[in-house]
């Protein structure tokens, strides 16, 4: 099922969106490859959310093809699975399950789709909340946790079923501005780790120090794909160059 | 190698969204038979649909005897209101419907007002004005073809057509909301004079249907001032106060309504000094679904209250305004507009709940069919059927309507999705 | 100062108030020759229960026993029925099947909508009343007898010792709780899926019926015998009970299933879709993230129709099924005081009403989410 070398990690091609008569993706052709940081940003609008939530079927796409490491999304709920347990996600609302404790919210899905032994899912568990930094509030229920730390075990989380890919969509975009810093380290030390990435992101410091390629969105389309020295010092198209003046 | 894009091609030509249009076979295997289960389950449901819808067909158009509805039509709707006063209720609707219609329209033209100057959202869907009357014309048409007379034919009409004609009257005049209160109360004390007053009949006398409305507008109209008080009472920063209305909160809404039915039957002579006469049984009975109410009207208001922001009152403070202003201008004003799909659903509750009068002996909807099937000549055929479930049409219609608008308005004020 | 002289005033109008009230009460009762206190209750009854061993010289305090019994016999039942009814009806509503989902929503409007009294007194004299005489009776299978006398079942009827068997549903149980929790373990050790509630279930019904033959079958199945003009053996509903059971399961069903409707897609979106990203499949979804807080966001609403089916259940008097309010009323219509028998009646709901917000609030704050 992997990937033969040198193929991208994902592919979208001509892909089309519509929410009743809006279209939400115009059209998009993107590729990312093993080991890619690929940072998406734009205007809220833009279509970024919508395209990342497509590689991994929260939403279905109208038109075109998305092809996840080898395995094209299909109406087929086998390949949709398959995928599914390659790509982790991170929401921009953290979306930890309330009723369950940290560590219960870890190695639920390892346990209940990799039908890993209880020791060995507590045990990667604890080494991925290692990683996030917080193998202290284990035993807490996430709503006992601060935003940042409700992140951080939503990283976990993701990262226990051991994905070839993450996918961060606005992951500091609900959180207090103290509390960026600690999800950005965490995203930045995966980023080095080698992960292949797609981060949808309004944070550009981190967006230079981290990515591979930056990707701009606007109205369903990507308007300019580029190294971020290129994208940051030396932008093609104009829609990009009004974006950048208003953020930066 | 597959092809990696780097440099973009030109933007493409919006499209047009692919059809979503099914053909009927797609559509059933989306929705039918999708898998085996599936499958079952349609045959299943699809086998007993058919058979209810068969019987209750068979029942309504062939097998029932409706003669007995058809010779009764008149006590089902007023039982023991003297007939030769009837003309007086006949005036009562005419103009109870244009003041009404005057309400709703002068409502409707108050919300267009506030979607016009950006203060509500705008309606998520219109449905016609056919539809939203659906089930009132459905039951108007049902009792107009068993009175089968003219006579009340033509005056639903015209009873119809001024209600119509108030509505359009409201919404083009758009008064202000407590002049527009004004109108449909003064609508029904004249309605209610036309019907008692000089030689008329008073509300001991009345029975059927209009008894079943009247105990249901009257409950709600009655518990609701008094609910209100309730409801600031149990929020009351005075321990006394709140105790006293927590204690009448919890005992009414801890019993059954009909033991509350049964103090008013039985225990309010006892609590009357000598010398005061007893209220009549309606009265009576009306006393206790007040109290009933209250209780529970009491509770919609606080969840309501509770819903108005603390830094309202916060503001009002620092504004200076003094507490019992902070009250009646600030506060019950955004509470009261929050509660008003949670009244309409206590309304339904008592709408339906009146039927429990005919436990202790009032002639309303419920005892007159059982009533009639005594009648020496419907006497043991069994057409017990044929009159409950008239008036459980009846009941339905009217609940299943009031329950279908106020969906509408709780999504209007985009109450109910959070 | 203010405030404690106004709550000195408020307390003392109320309290005037109740004592004018109660002032009143005792005058006129002793105007009336009608006994103050609640020494009636010690009085024969003078009126005999039906479907119940209840004698009419038996004093009123035990009739109204037998009623609280009567009333928690339909209402237990009637909230485990609706409750089964009202959340199968609730997915229903939900299901990806045009038909299925249609007819629930059908189902739901027409028994919303129509007073409870109504569908209780229709199953009385319309349903169960109407069937034929006993001479007539309808049989289904030999398991189901119908008959305007009621409605017979086929139950158990004990033949031999109980306790033989007894011993041995007793080990049953316990292998069966052994055979949960070395299933569990082995799904920590391994991984493997469990299944635990069907190995529990059915190491449960084989050491059932093993030890049933084994200890000489101590129950029949007595199957309903239509006599002359009753029927013997199985287990009897009267047309009373069936119709105030059926009814307040049909009606509070429908309230339920709404609820149950409403609380499934209250689980925020999120939930579903983290749920979706982490592989879970559709059922795991269900099981592992949607139900559990499904069930939390559900249990205060589903309390209260708990609650309205008990007090509902007091309208058997309508249908002269003998619960406390039936009870009540008979025994005010043989010249009990009706003030102290309402009172009575009153407090006895209260106790009802009480114990089940008492337990809600139990399980309510067990299940509370923990947060900061």
């Amino acid at each position: 099922m992997s990937a033969e070398n040198g193929q991208s990690m994902i592919r979208l091609e001509g892909v089309s969106k519509w929410f009743g008569d809006f279209q939400a993706l115009k059209g998009v052709d993107l590729g990312v490859e093993r080991r890619e940081v690929v940072v998406v940003c734009g205007p809220s609008g833009s279509g970024k959310s919508t395209m990342i939530r497509c590689i991994n079927r929260l939403e279905k796409h109208d038109r075109g093809r998305i092809v996840v490491d080898g395995i094209e999304l299909s109406d087929d709920l086998r390949n949709i699975q398959e995928v599914r347990r390659e790509v982790g996600m991170v929401f921009q609302q953290f979306n930890l399950f309330p009723h369950l404790t940290v560590l219960e919210n870890v190695t639920l899905a390892p346990r209940q789709v990799r039908r890993w032994n209880k020791a060995k899912a507590k045990e990667k568990a604890m080494e991925h909340l290692h990683r996030v930094r917080i193998p202290e509030q284990a035993h807490k229920y996430p709503l006992q946790l601060s935003g940042g730390q409700q992140q951080r075990v939503a990283i976990a989380r993701a990262l226990a079923m051991e994905p070839k890919i993450m996918l961060f969509d606005e992951p500091t975009s609900a959180l207090d501005p103290e509390m960026i810093k600690e999800v950005l380290d965490v995203i930045a030390e995966l980023a080095e780790s080698g992960m292949t990435m797609i981060v949808v992101t309004h944070e550009m410091g981190f967006a230079r120090a981290v990515a591979n390629r930056m990707v701009f969105m606007a109205d369903g389309e990507i308007v300019e794909v580029g190294t971020p020295e290129h994208f940051f010092e030396n932008p093609q198209e104009e829609r990009t160059k009004q974006f950048l003046a208003q953020i930066l | 190698m597959a092809t990696r894009i780097d440099t973009l091609e030109p933007v493409p030509a919006p499209e047009r969204p692919p059809e979503r249009r099914l053909s009927p076979r797609e559509w059933a295997r989306e929705n039918l038979v999708g898998t085996p289960f599936d499958t079952v389950l349609t045959i299943v449901f699809a086998l007993v649909v058919a058979w209810l819808v068969y019987r209750l067909g068979k029942f309504v158009l062939v097998d029932a005897r409706w003669e007995i509805i058809e010779r009764n039509i008149t006590n089902l709707m007023v039982s023991r209101f003297p007939r030769d006063e009837l003309w007086r209720v006949w005036a009562a609707l005419l103009v109870l419907a244009p003041s009404l219609g005057f309400g709703a329209g002068s409502a409707a033209a108050a919300r267009r007002r506030e979607v016009a100057e950006g203060r509500a959202a705008a309606p998520p869907e219109r449905a016609s004005a056919l539809r939203r009357a659906g089930p009132g014309l459905l039951l108007a048409a049902v009792l107009l073809w068993f009175a089968q007379s003219l006579q009340a034919t033509f005056l639903t009409l015209v009873v119809g057509i001024l209600g119509a004609g108030g509505y359009l009257l409201g919404r083009r005049l758009s008064l202000a909301g407590t002049r527009a209160a004004l109108v449909v109360l003064a609508g029904i004390v004249v309605a209610y004079g036309l019907v008692t007053a000089f030689g008329g009949v008073g509300w001991e006398d009345w029975g059927g249907f209009m008894l079943t409305v009247f105990l249901a507008v009257g409950g709600i109209l009655l518990a609701f001032p008094f609910g209100v008080l309730l409801a600031l009472g149990r929020r009351s920063s005075l321990p006394a106060v709140r105790a006293v209305c927590v204690a009448y909160i919890e005992l009414f809404r801890g019993v059954p309504l009909i033991a509350v039915l049964f103090m008013g039957a039985f225990m309010i002579g006892f609590l009357l000094p000598e010398g005061v006469d007893r209220p009549s049984l309606v009265t009576r009975a009306l006393i206790a679904l007040v109290l009933f109410t209250a209780a529970y009207v009491a509770e919609i208001v606080r969840g309501g209250l509770q819903g108005v922001p603390a830094g309202q009152v916060e503001a009002a403070q620092a504004l200076g305004l003094s507490p019992v202003r902070i009250t009646t201008r600030i506060v019950l004003p955004q509470a009261l507009r929050n509660v008003i799909p949670g009244l309409v659903g206590q309304f339904i509750s008592l709408f339906k709940d009146t039927s429990l009068v005919a436990i202790i002996g009032l002639t309303e909807l419920l005892n007159v069919s059982r009533n009639i099937t005594a009648q020496p000549d419907f006497l043991a055929q069994g057409l017990i059927v044929e009159t409950l479930v008239f008036a459980a049409f009846v009941y339905w219609t009217g609940a299943y309507w009031m329950s279908r608008e106020s969906q509408r308005l709780e999504r209007r004020l985009g109450l109910g999705e959070r | 100062m203010l405030r404690l002289v106004g709550q000195a005033v408020f307390l003392a109008a109320v309290a005037a108030l109740l004592l004018f009230l109660l002032d009143n009460v005792v005058y006129n009762l002793r105007r009336l020759g009608i006994p103050t206190g609640f020494d009636y209750l010690d009085q024969s009854a003078g009126f005999a229960i039906p479907e119940s061993d209840f004698r009419s010289s038996q004093s009123l305090l035990d009739a109204l026993l037998v009623g609280v019994e009567n009333t928690a016999k339909v209402s237990l039942l009637g909230i485990a029925l609706a409750t089964v009814l009202g959340v199968a009806v609730g997915v229903a509503r939900l299901s990806t099947n045009w038909l299925v989902r249609r007819a629930a929503a059908a189902y739901v409007e027409a028994f919303r909508n129509v007073p409870v009294l109504i569908i209780i007194i229709f199953l009385w004299l319309g349903v169960f009343l109407r069937l034929p005489p006993i001479g007539r009776a309808v049989e289904i299978l030999d398991v189901v007898v119908l008959s305007n006398r009621g409605l017979v079942v086929a139950w158990f009827d004990k033949t031999g010792s109980g306790a033989a068997f007894g011993v041995v549903a007793l080990v049953g149980l316990l292998l069966a709780a052994a055979v949960w929790v070395w299933r569990t373990r082995r799904f920590d050790r391994t991984g493997q899926p469990h299944r635990r509630v069907l190995w529990a279930c059915g190491v449960l019904l084989a050491v059932l019926a093993a030890g049933f033959f084994a200890t000489g079958r101590p129950w029949t199945v007595a199957t309903p015998e239509r006599g002359a003009l009753a029927t013997t053996g199985g287990f009897r509903l009267s047309p009373e009970y069936a119709a105030l059971l059926l009814g307040l399961t049909l009606y509070t069903a429908s309230h339920i299933a709404e609820i149950v409707r409403g609380s499934i897609l209250g689980v925020p979106r999120g939930q579903s879709e983290a749920a979706n990203a982490v592989g879970l499949s559709g059922i795991q979804r269900l099981r592992h993230v949607v139900l559990p807080q499904a069930f939390r966001i559900s249990i205060p609403p589903v309390a209260n129709q708990y609650l309205n089916l008990v007090k509902n259940s007091s309208l058997g008097v309508a249908v002269s099924y003998y619960e406390v309010t039936k009870i009540t009323q008979v025994s005010i219509s043989q010249r009990a005081p009706a003030v102290q028998a309402i009172l009575l009646l009153m407090g006895i709901y209260l106790v009802f009403s009480l114990s089940i917000a008492f337990v809600t609030n139990l399980v309510n704050r067990r299940l509370a989410l923990r947060e900061r």
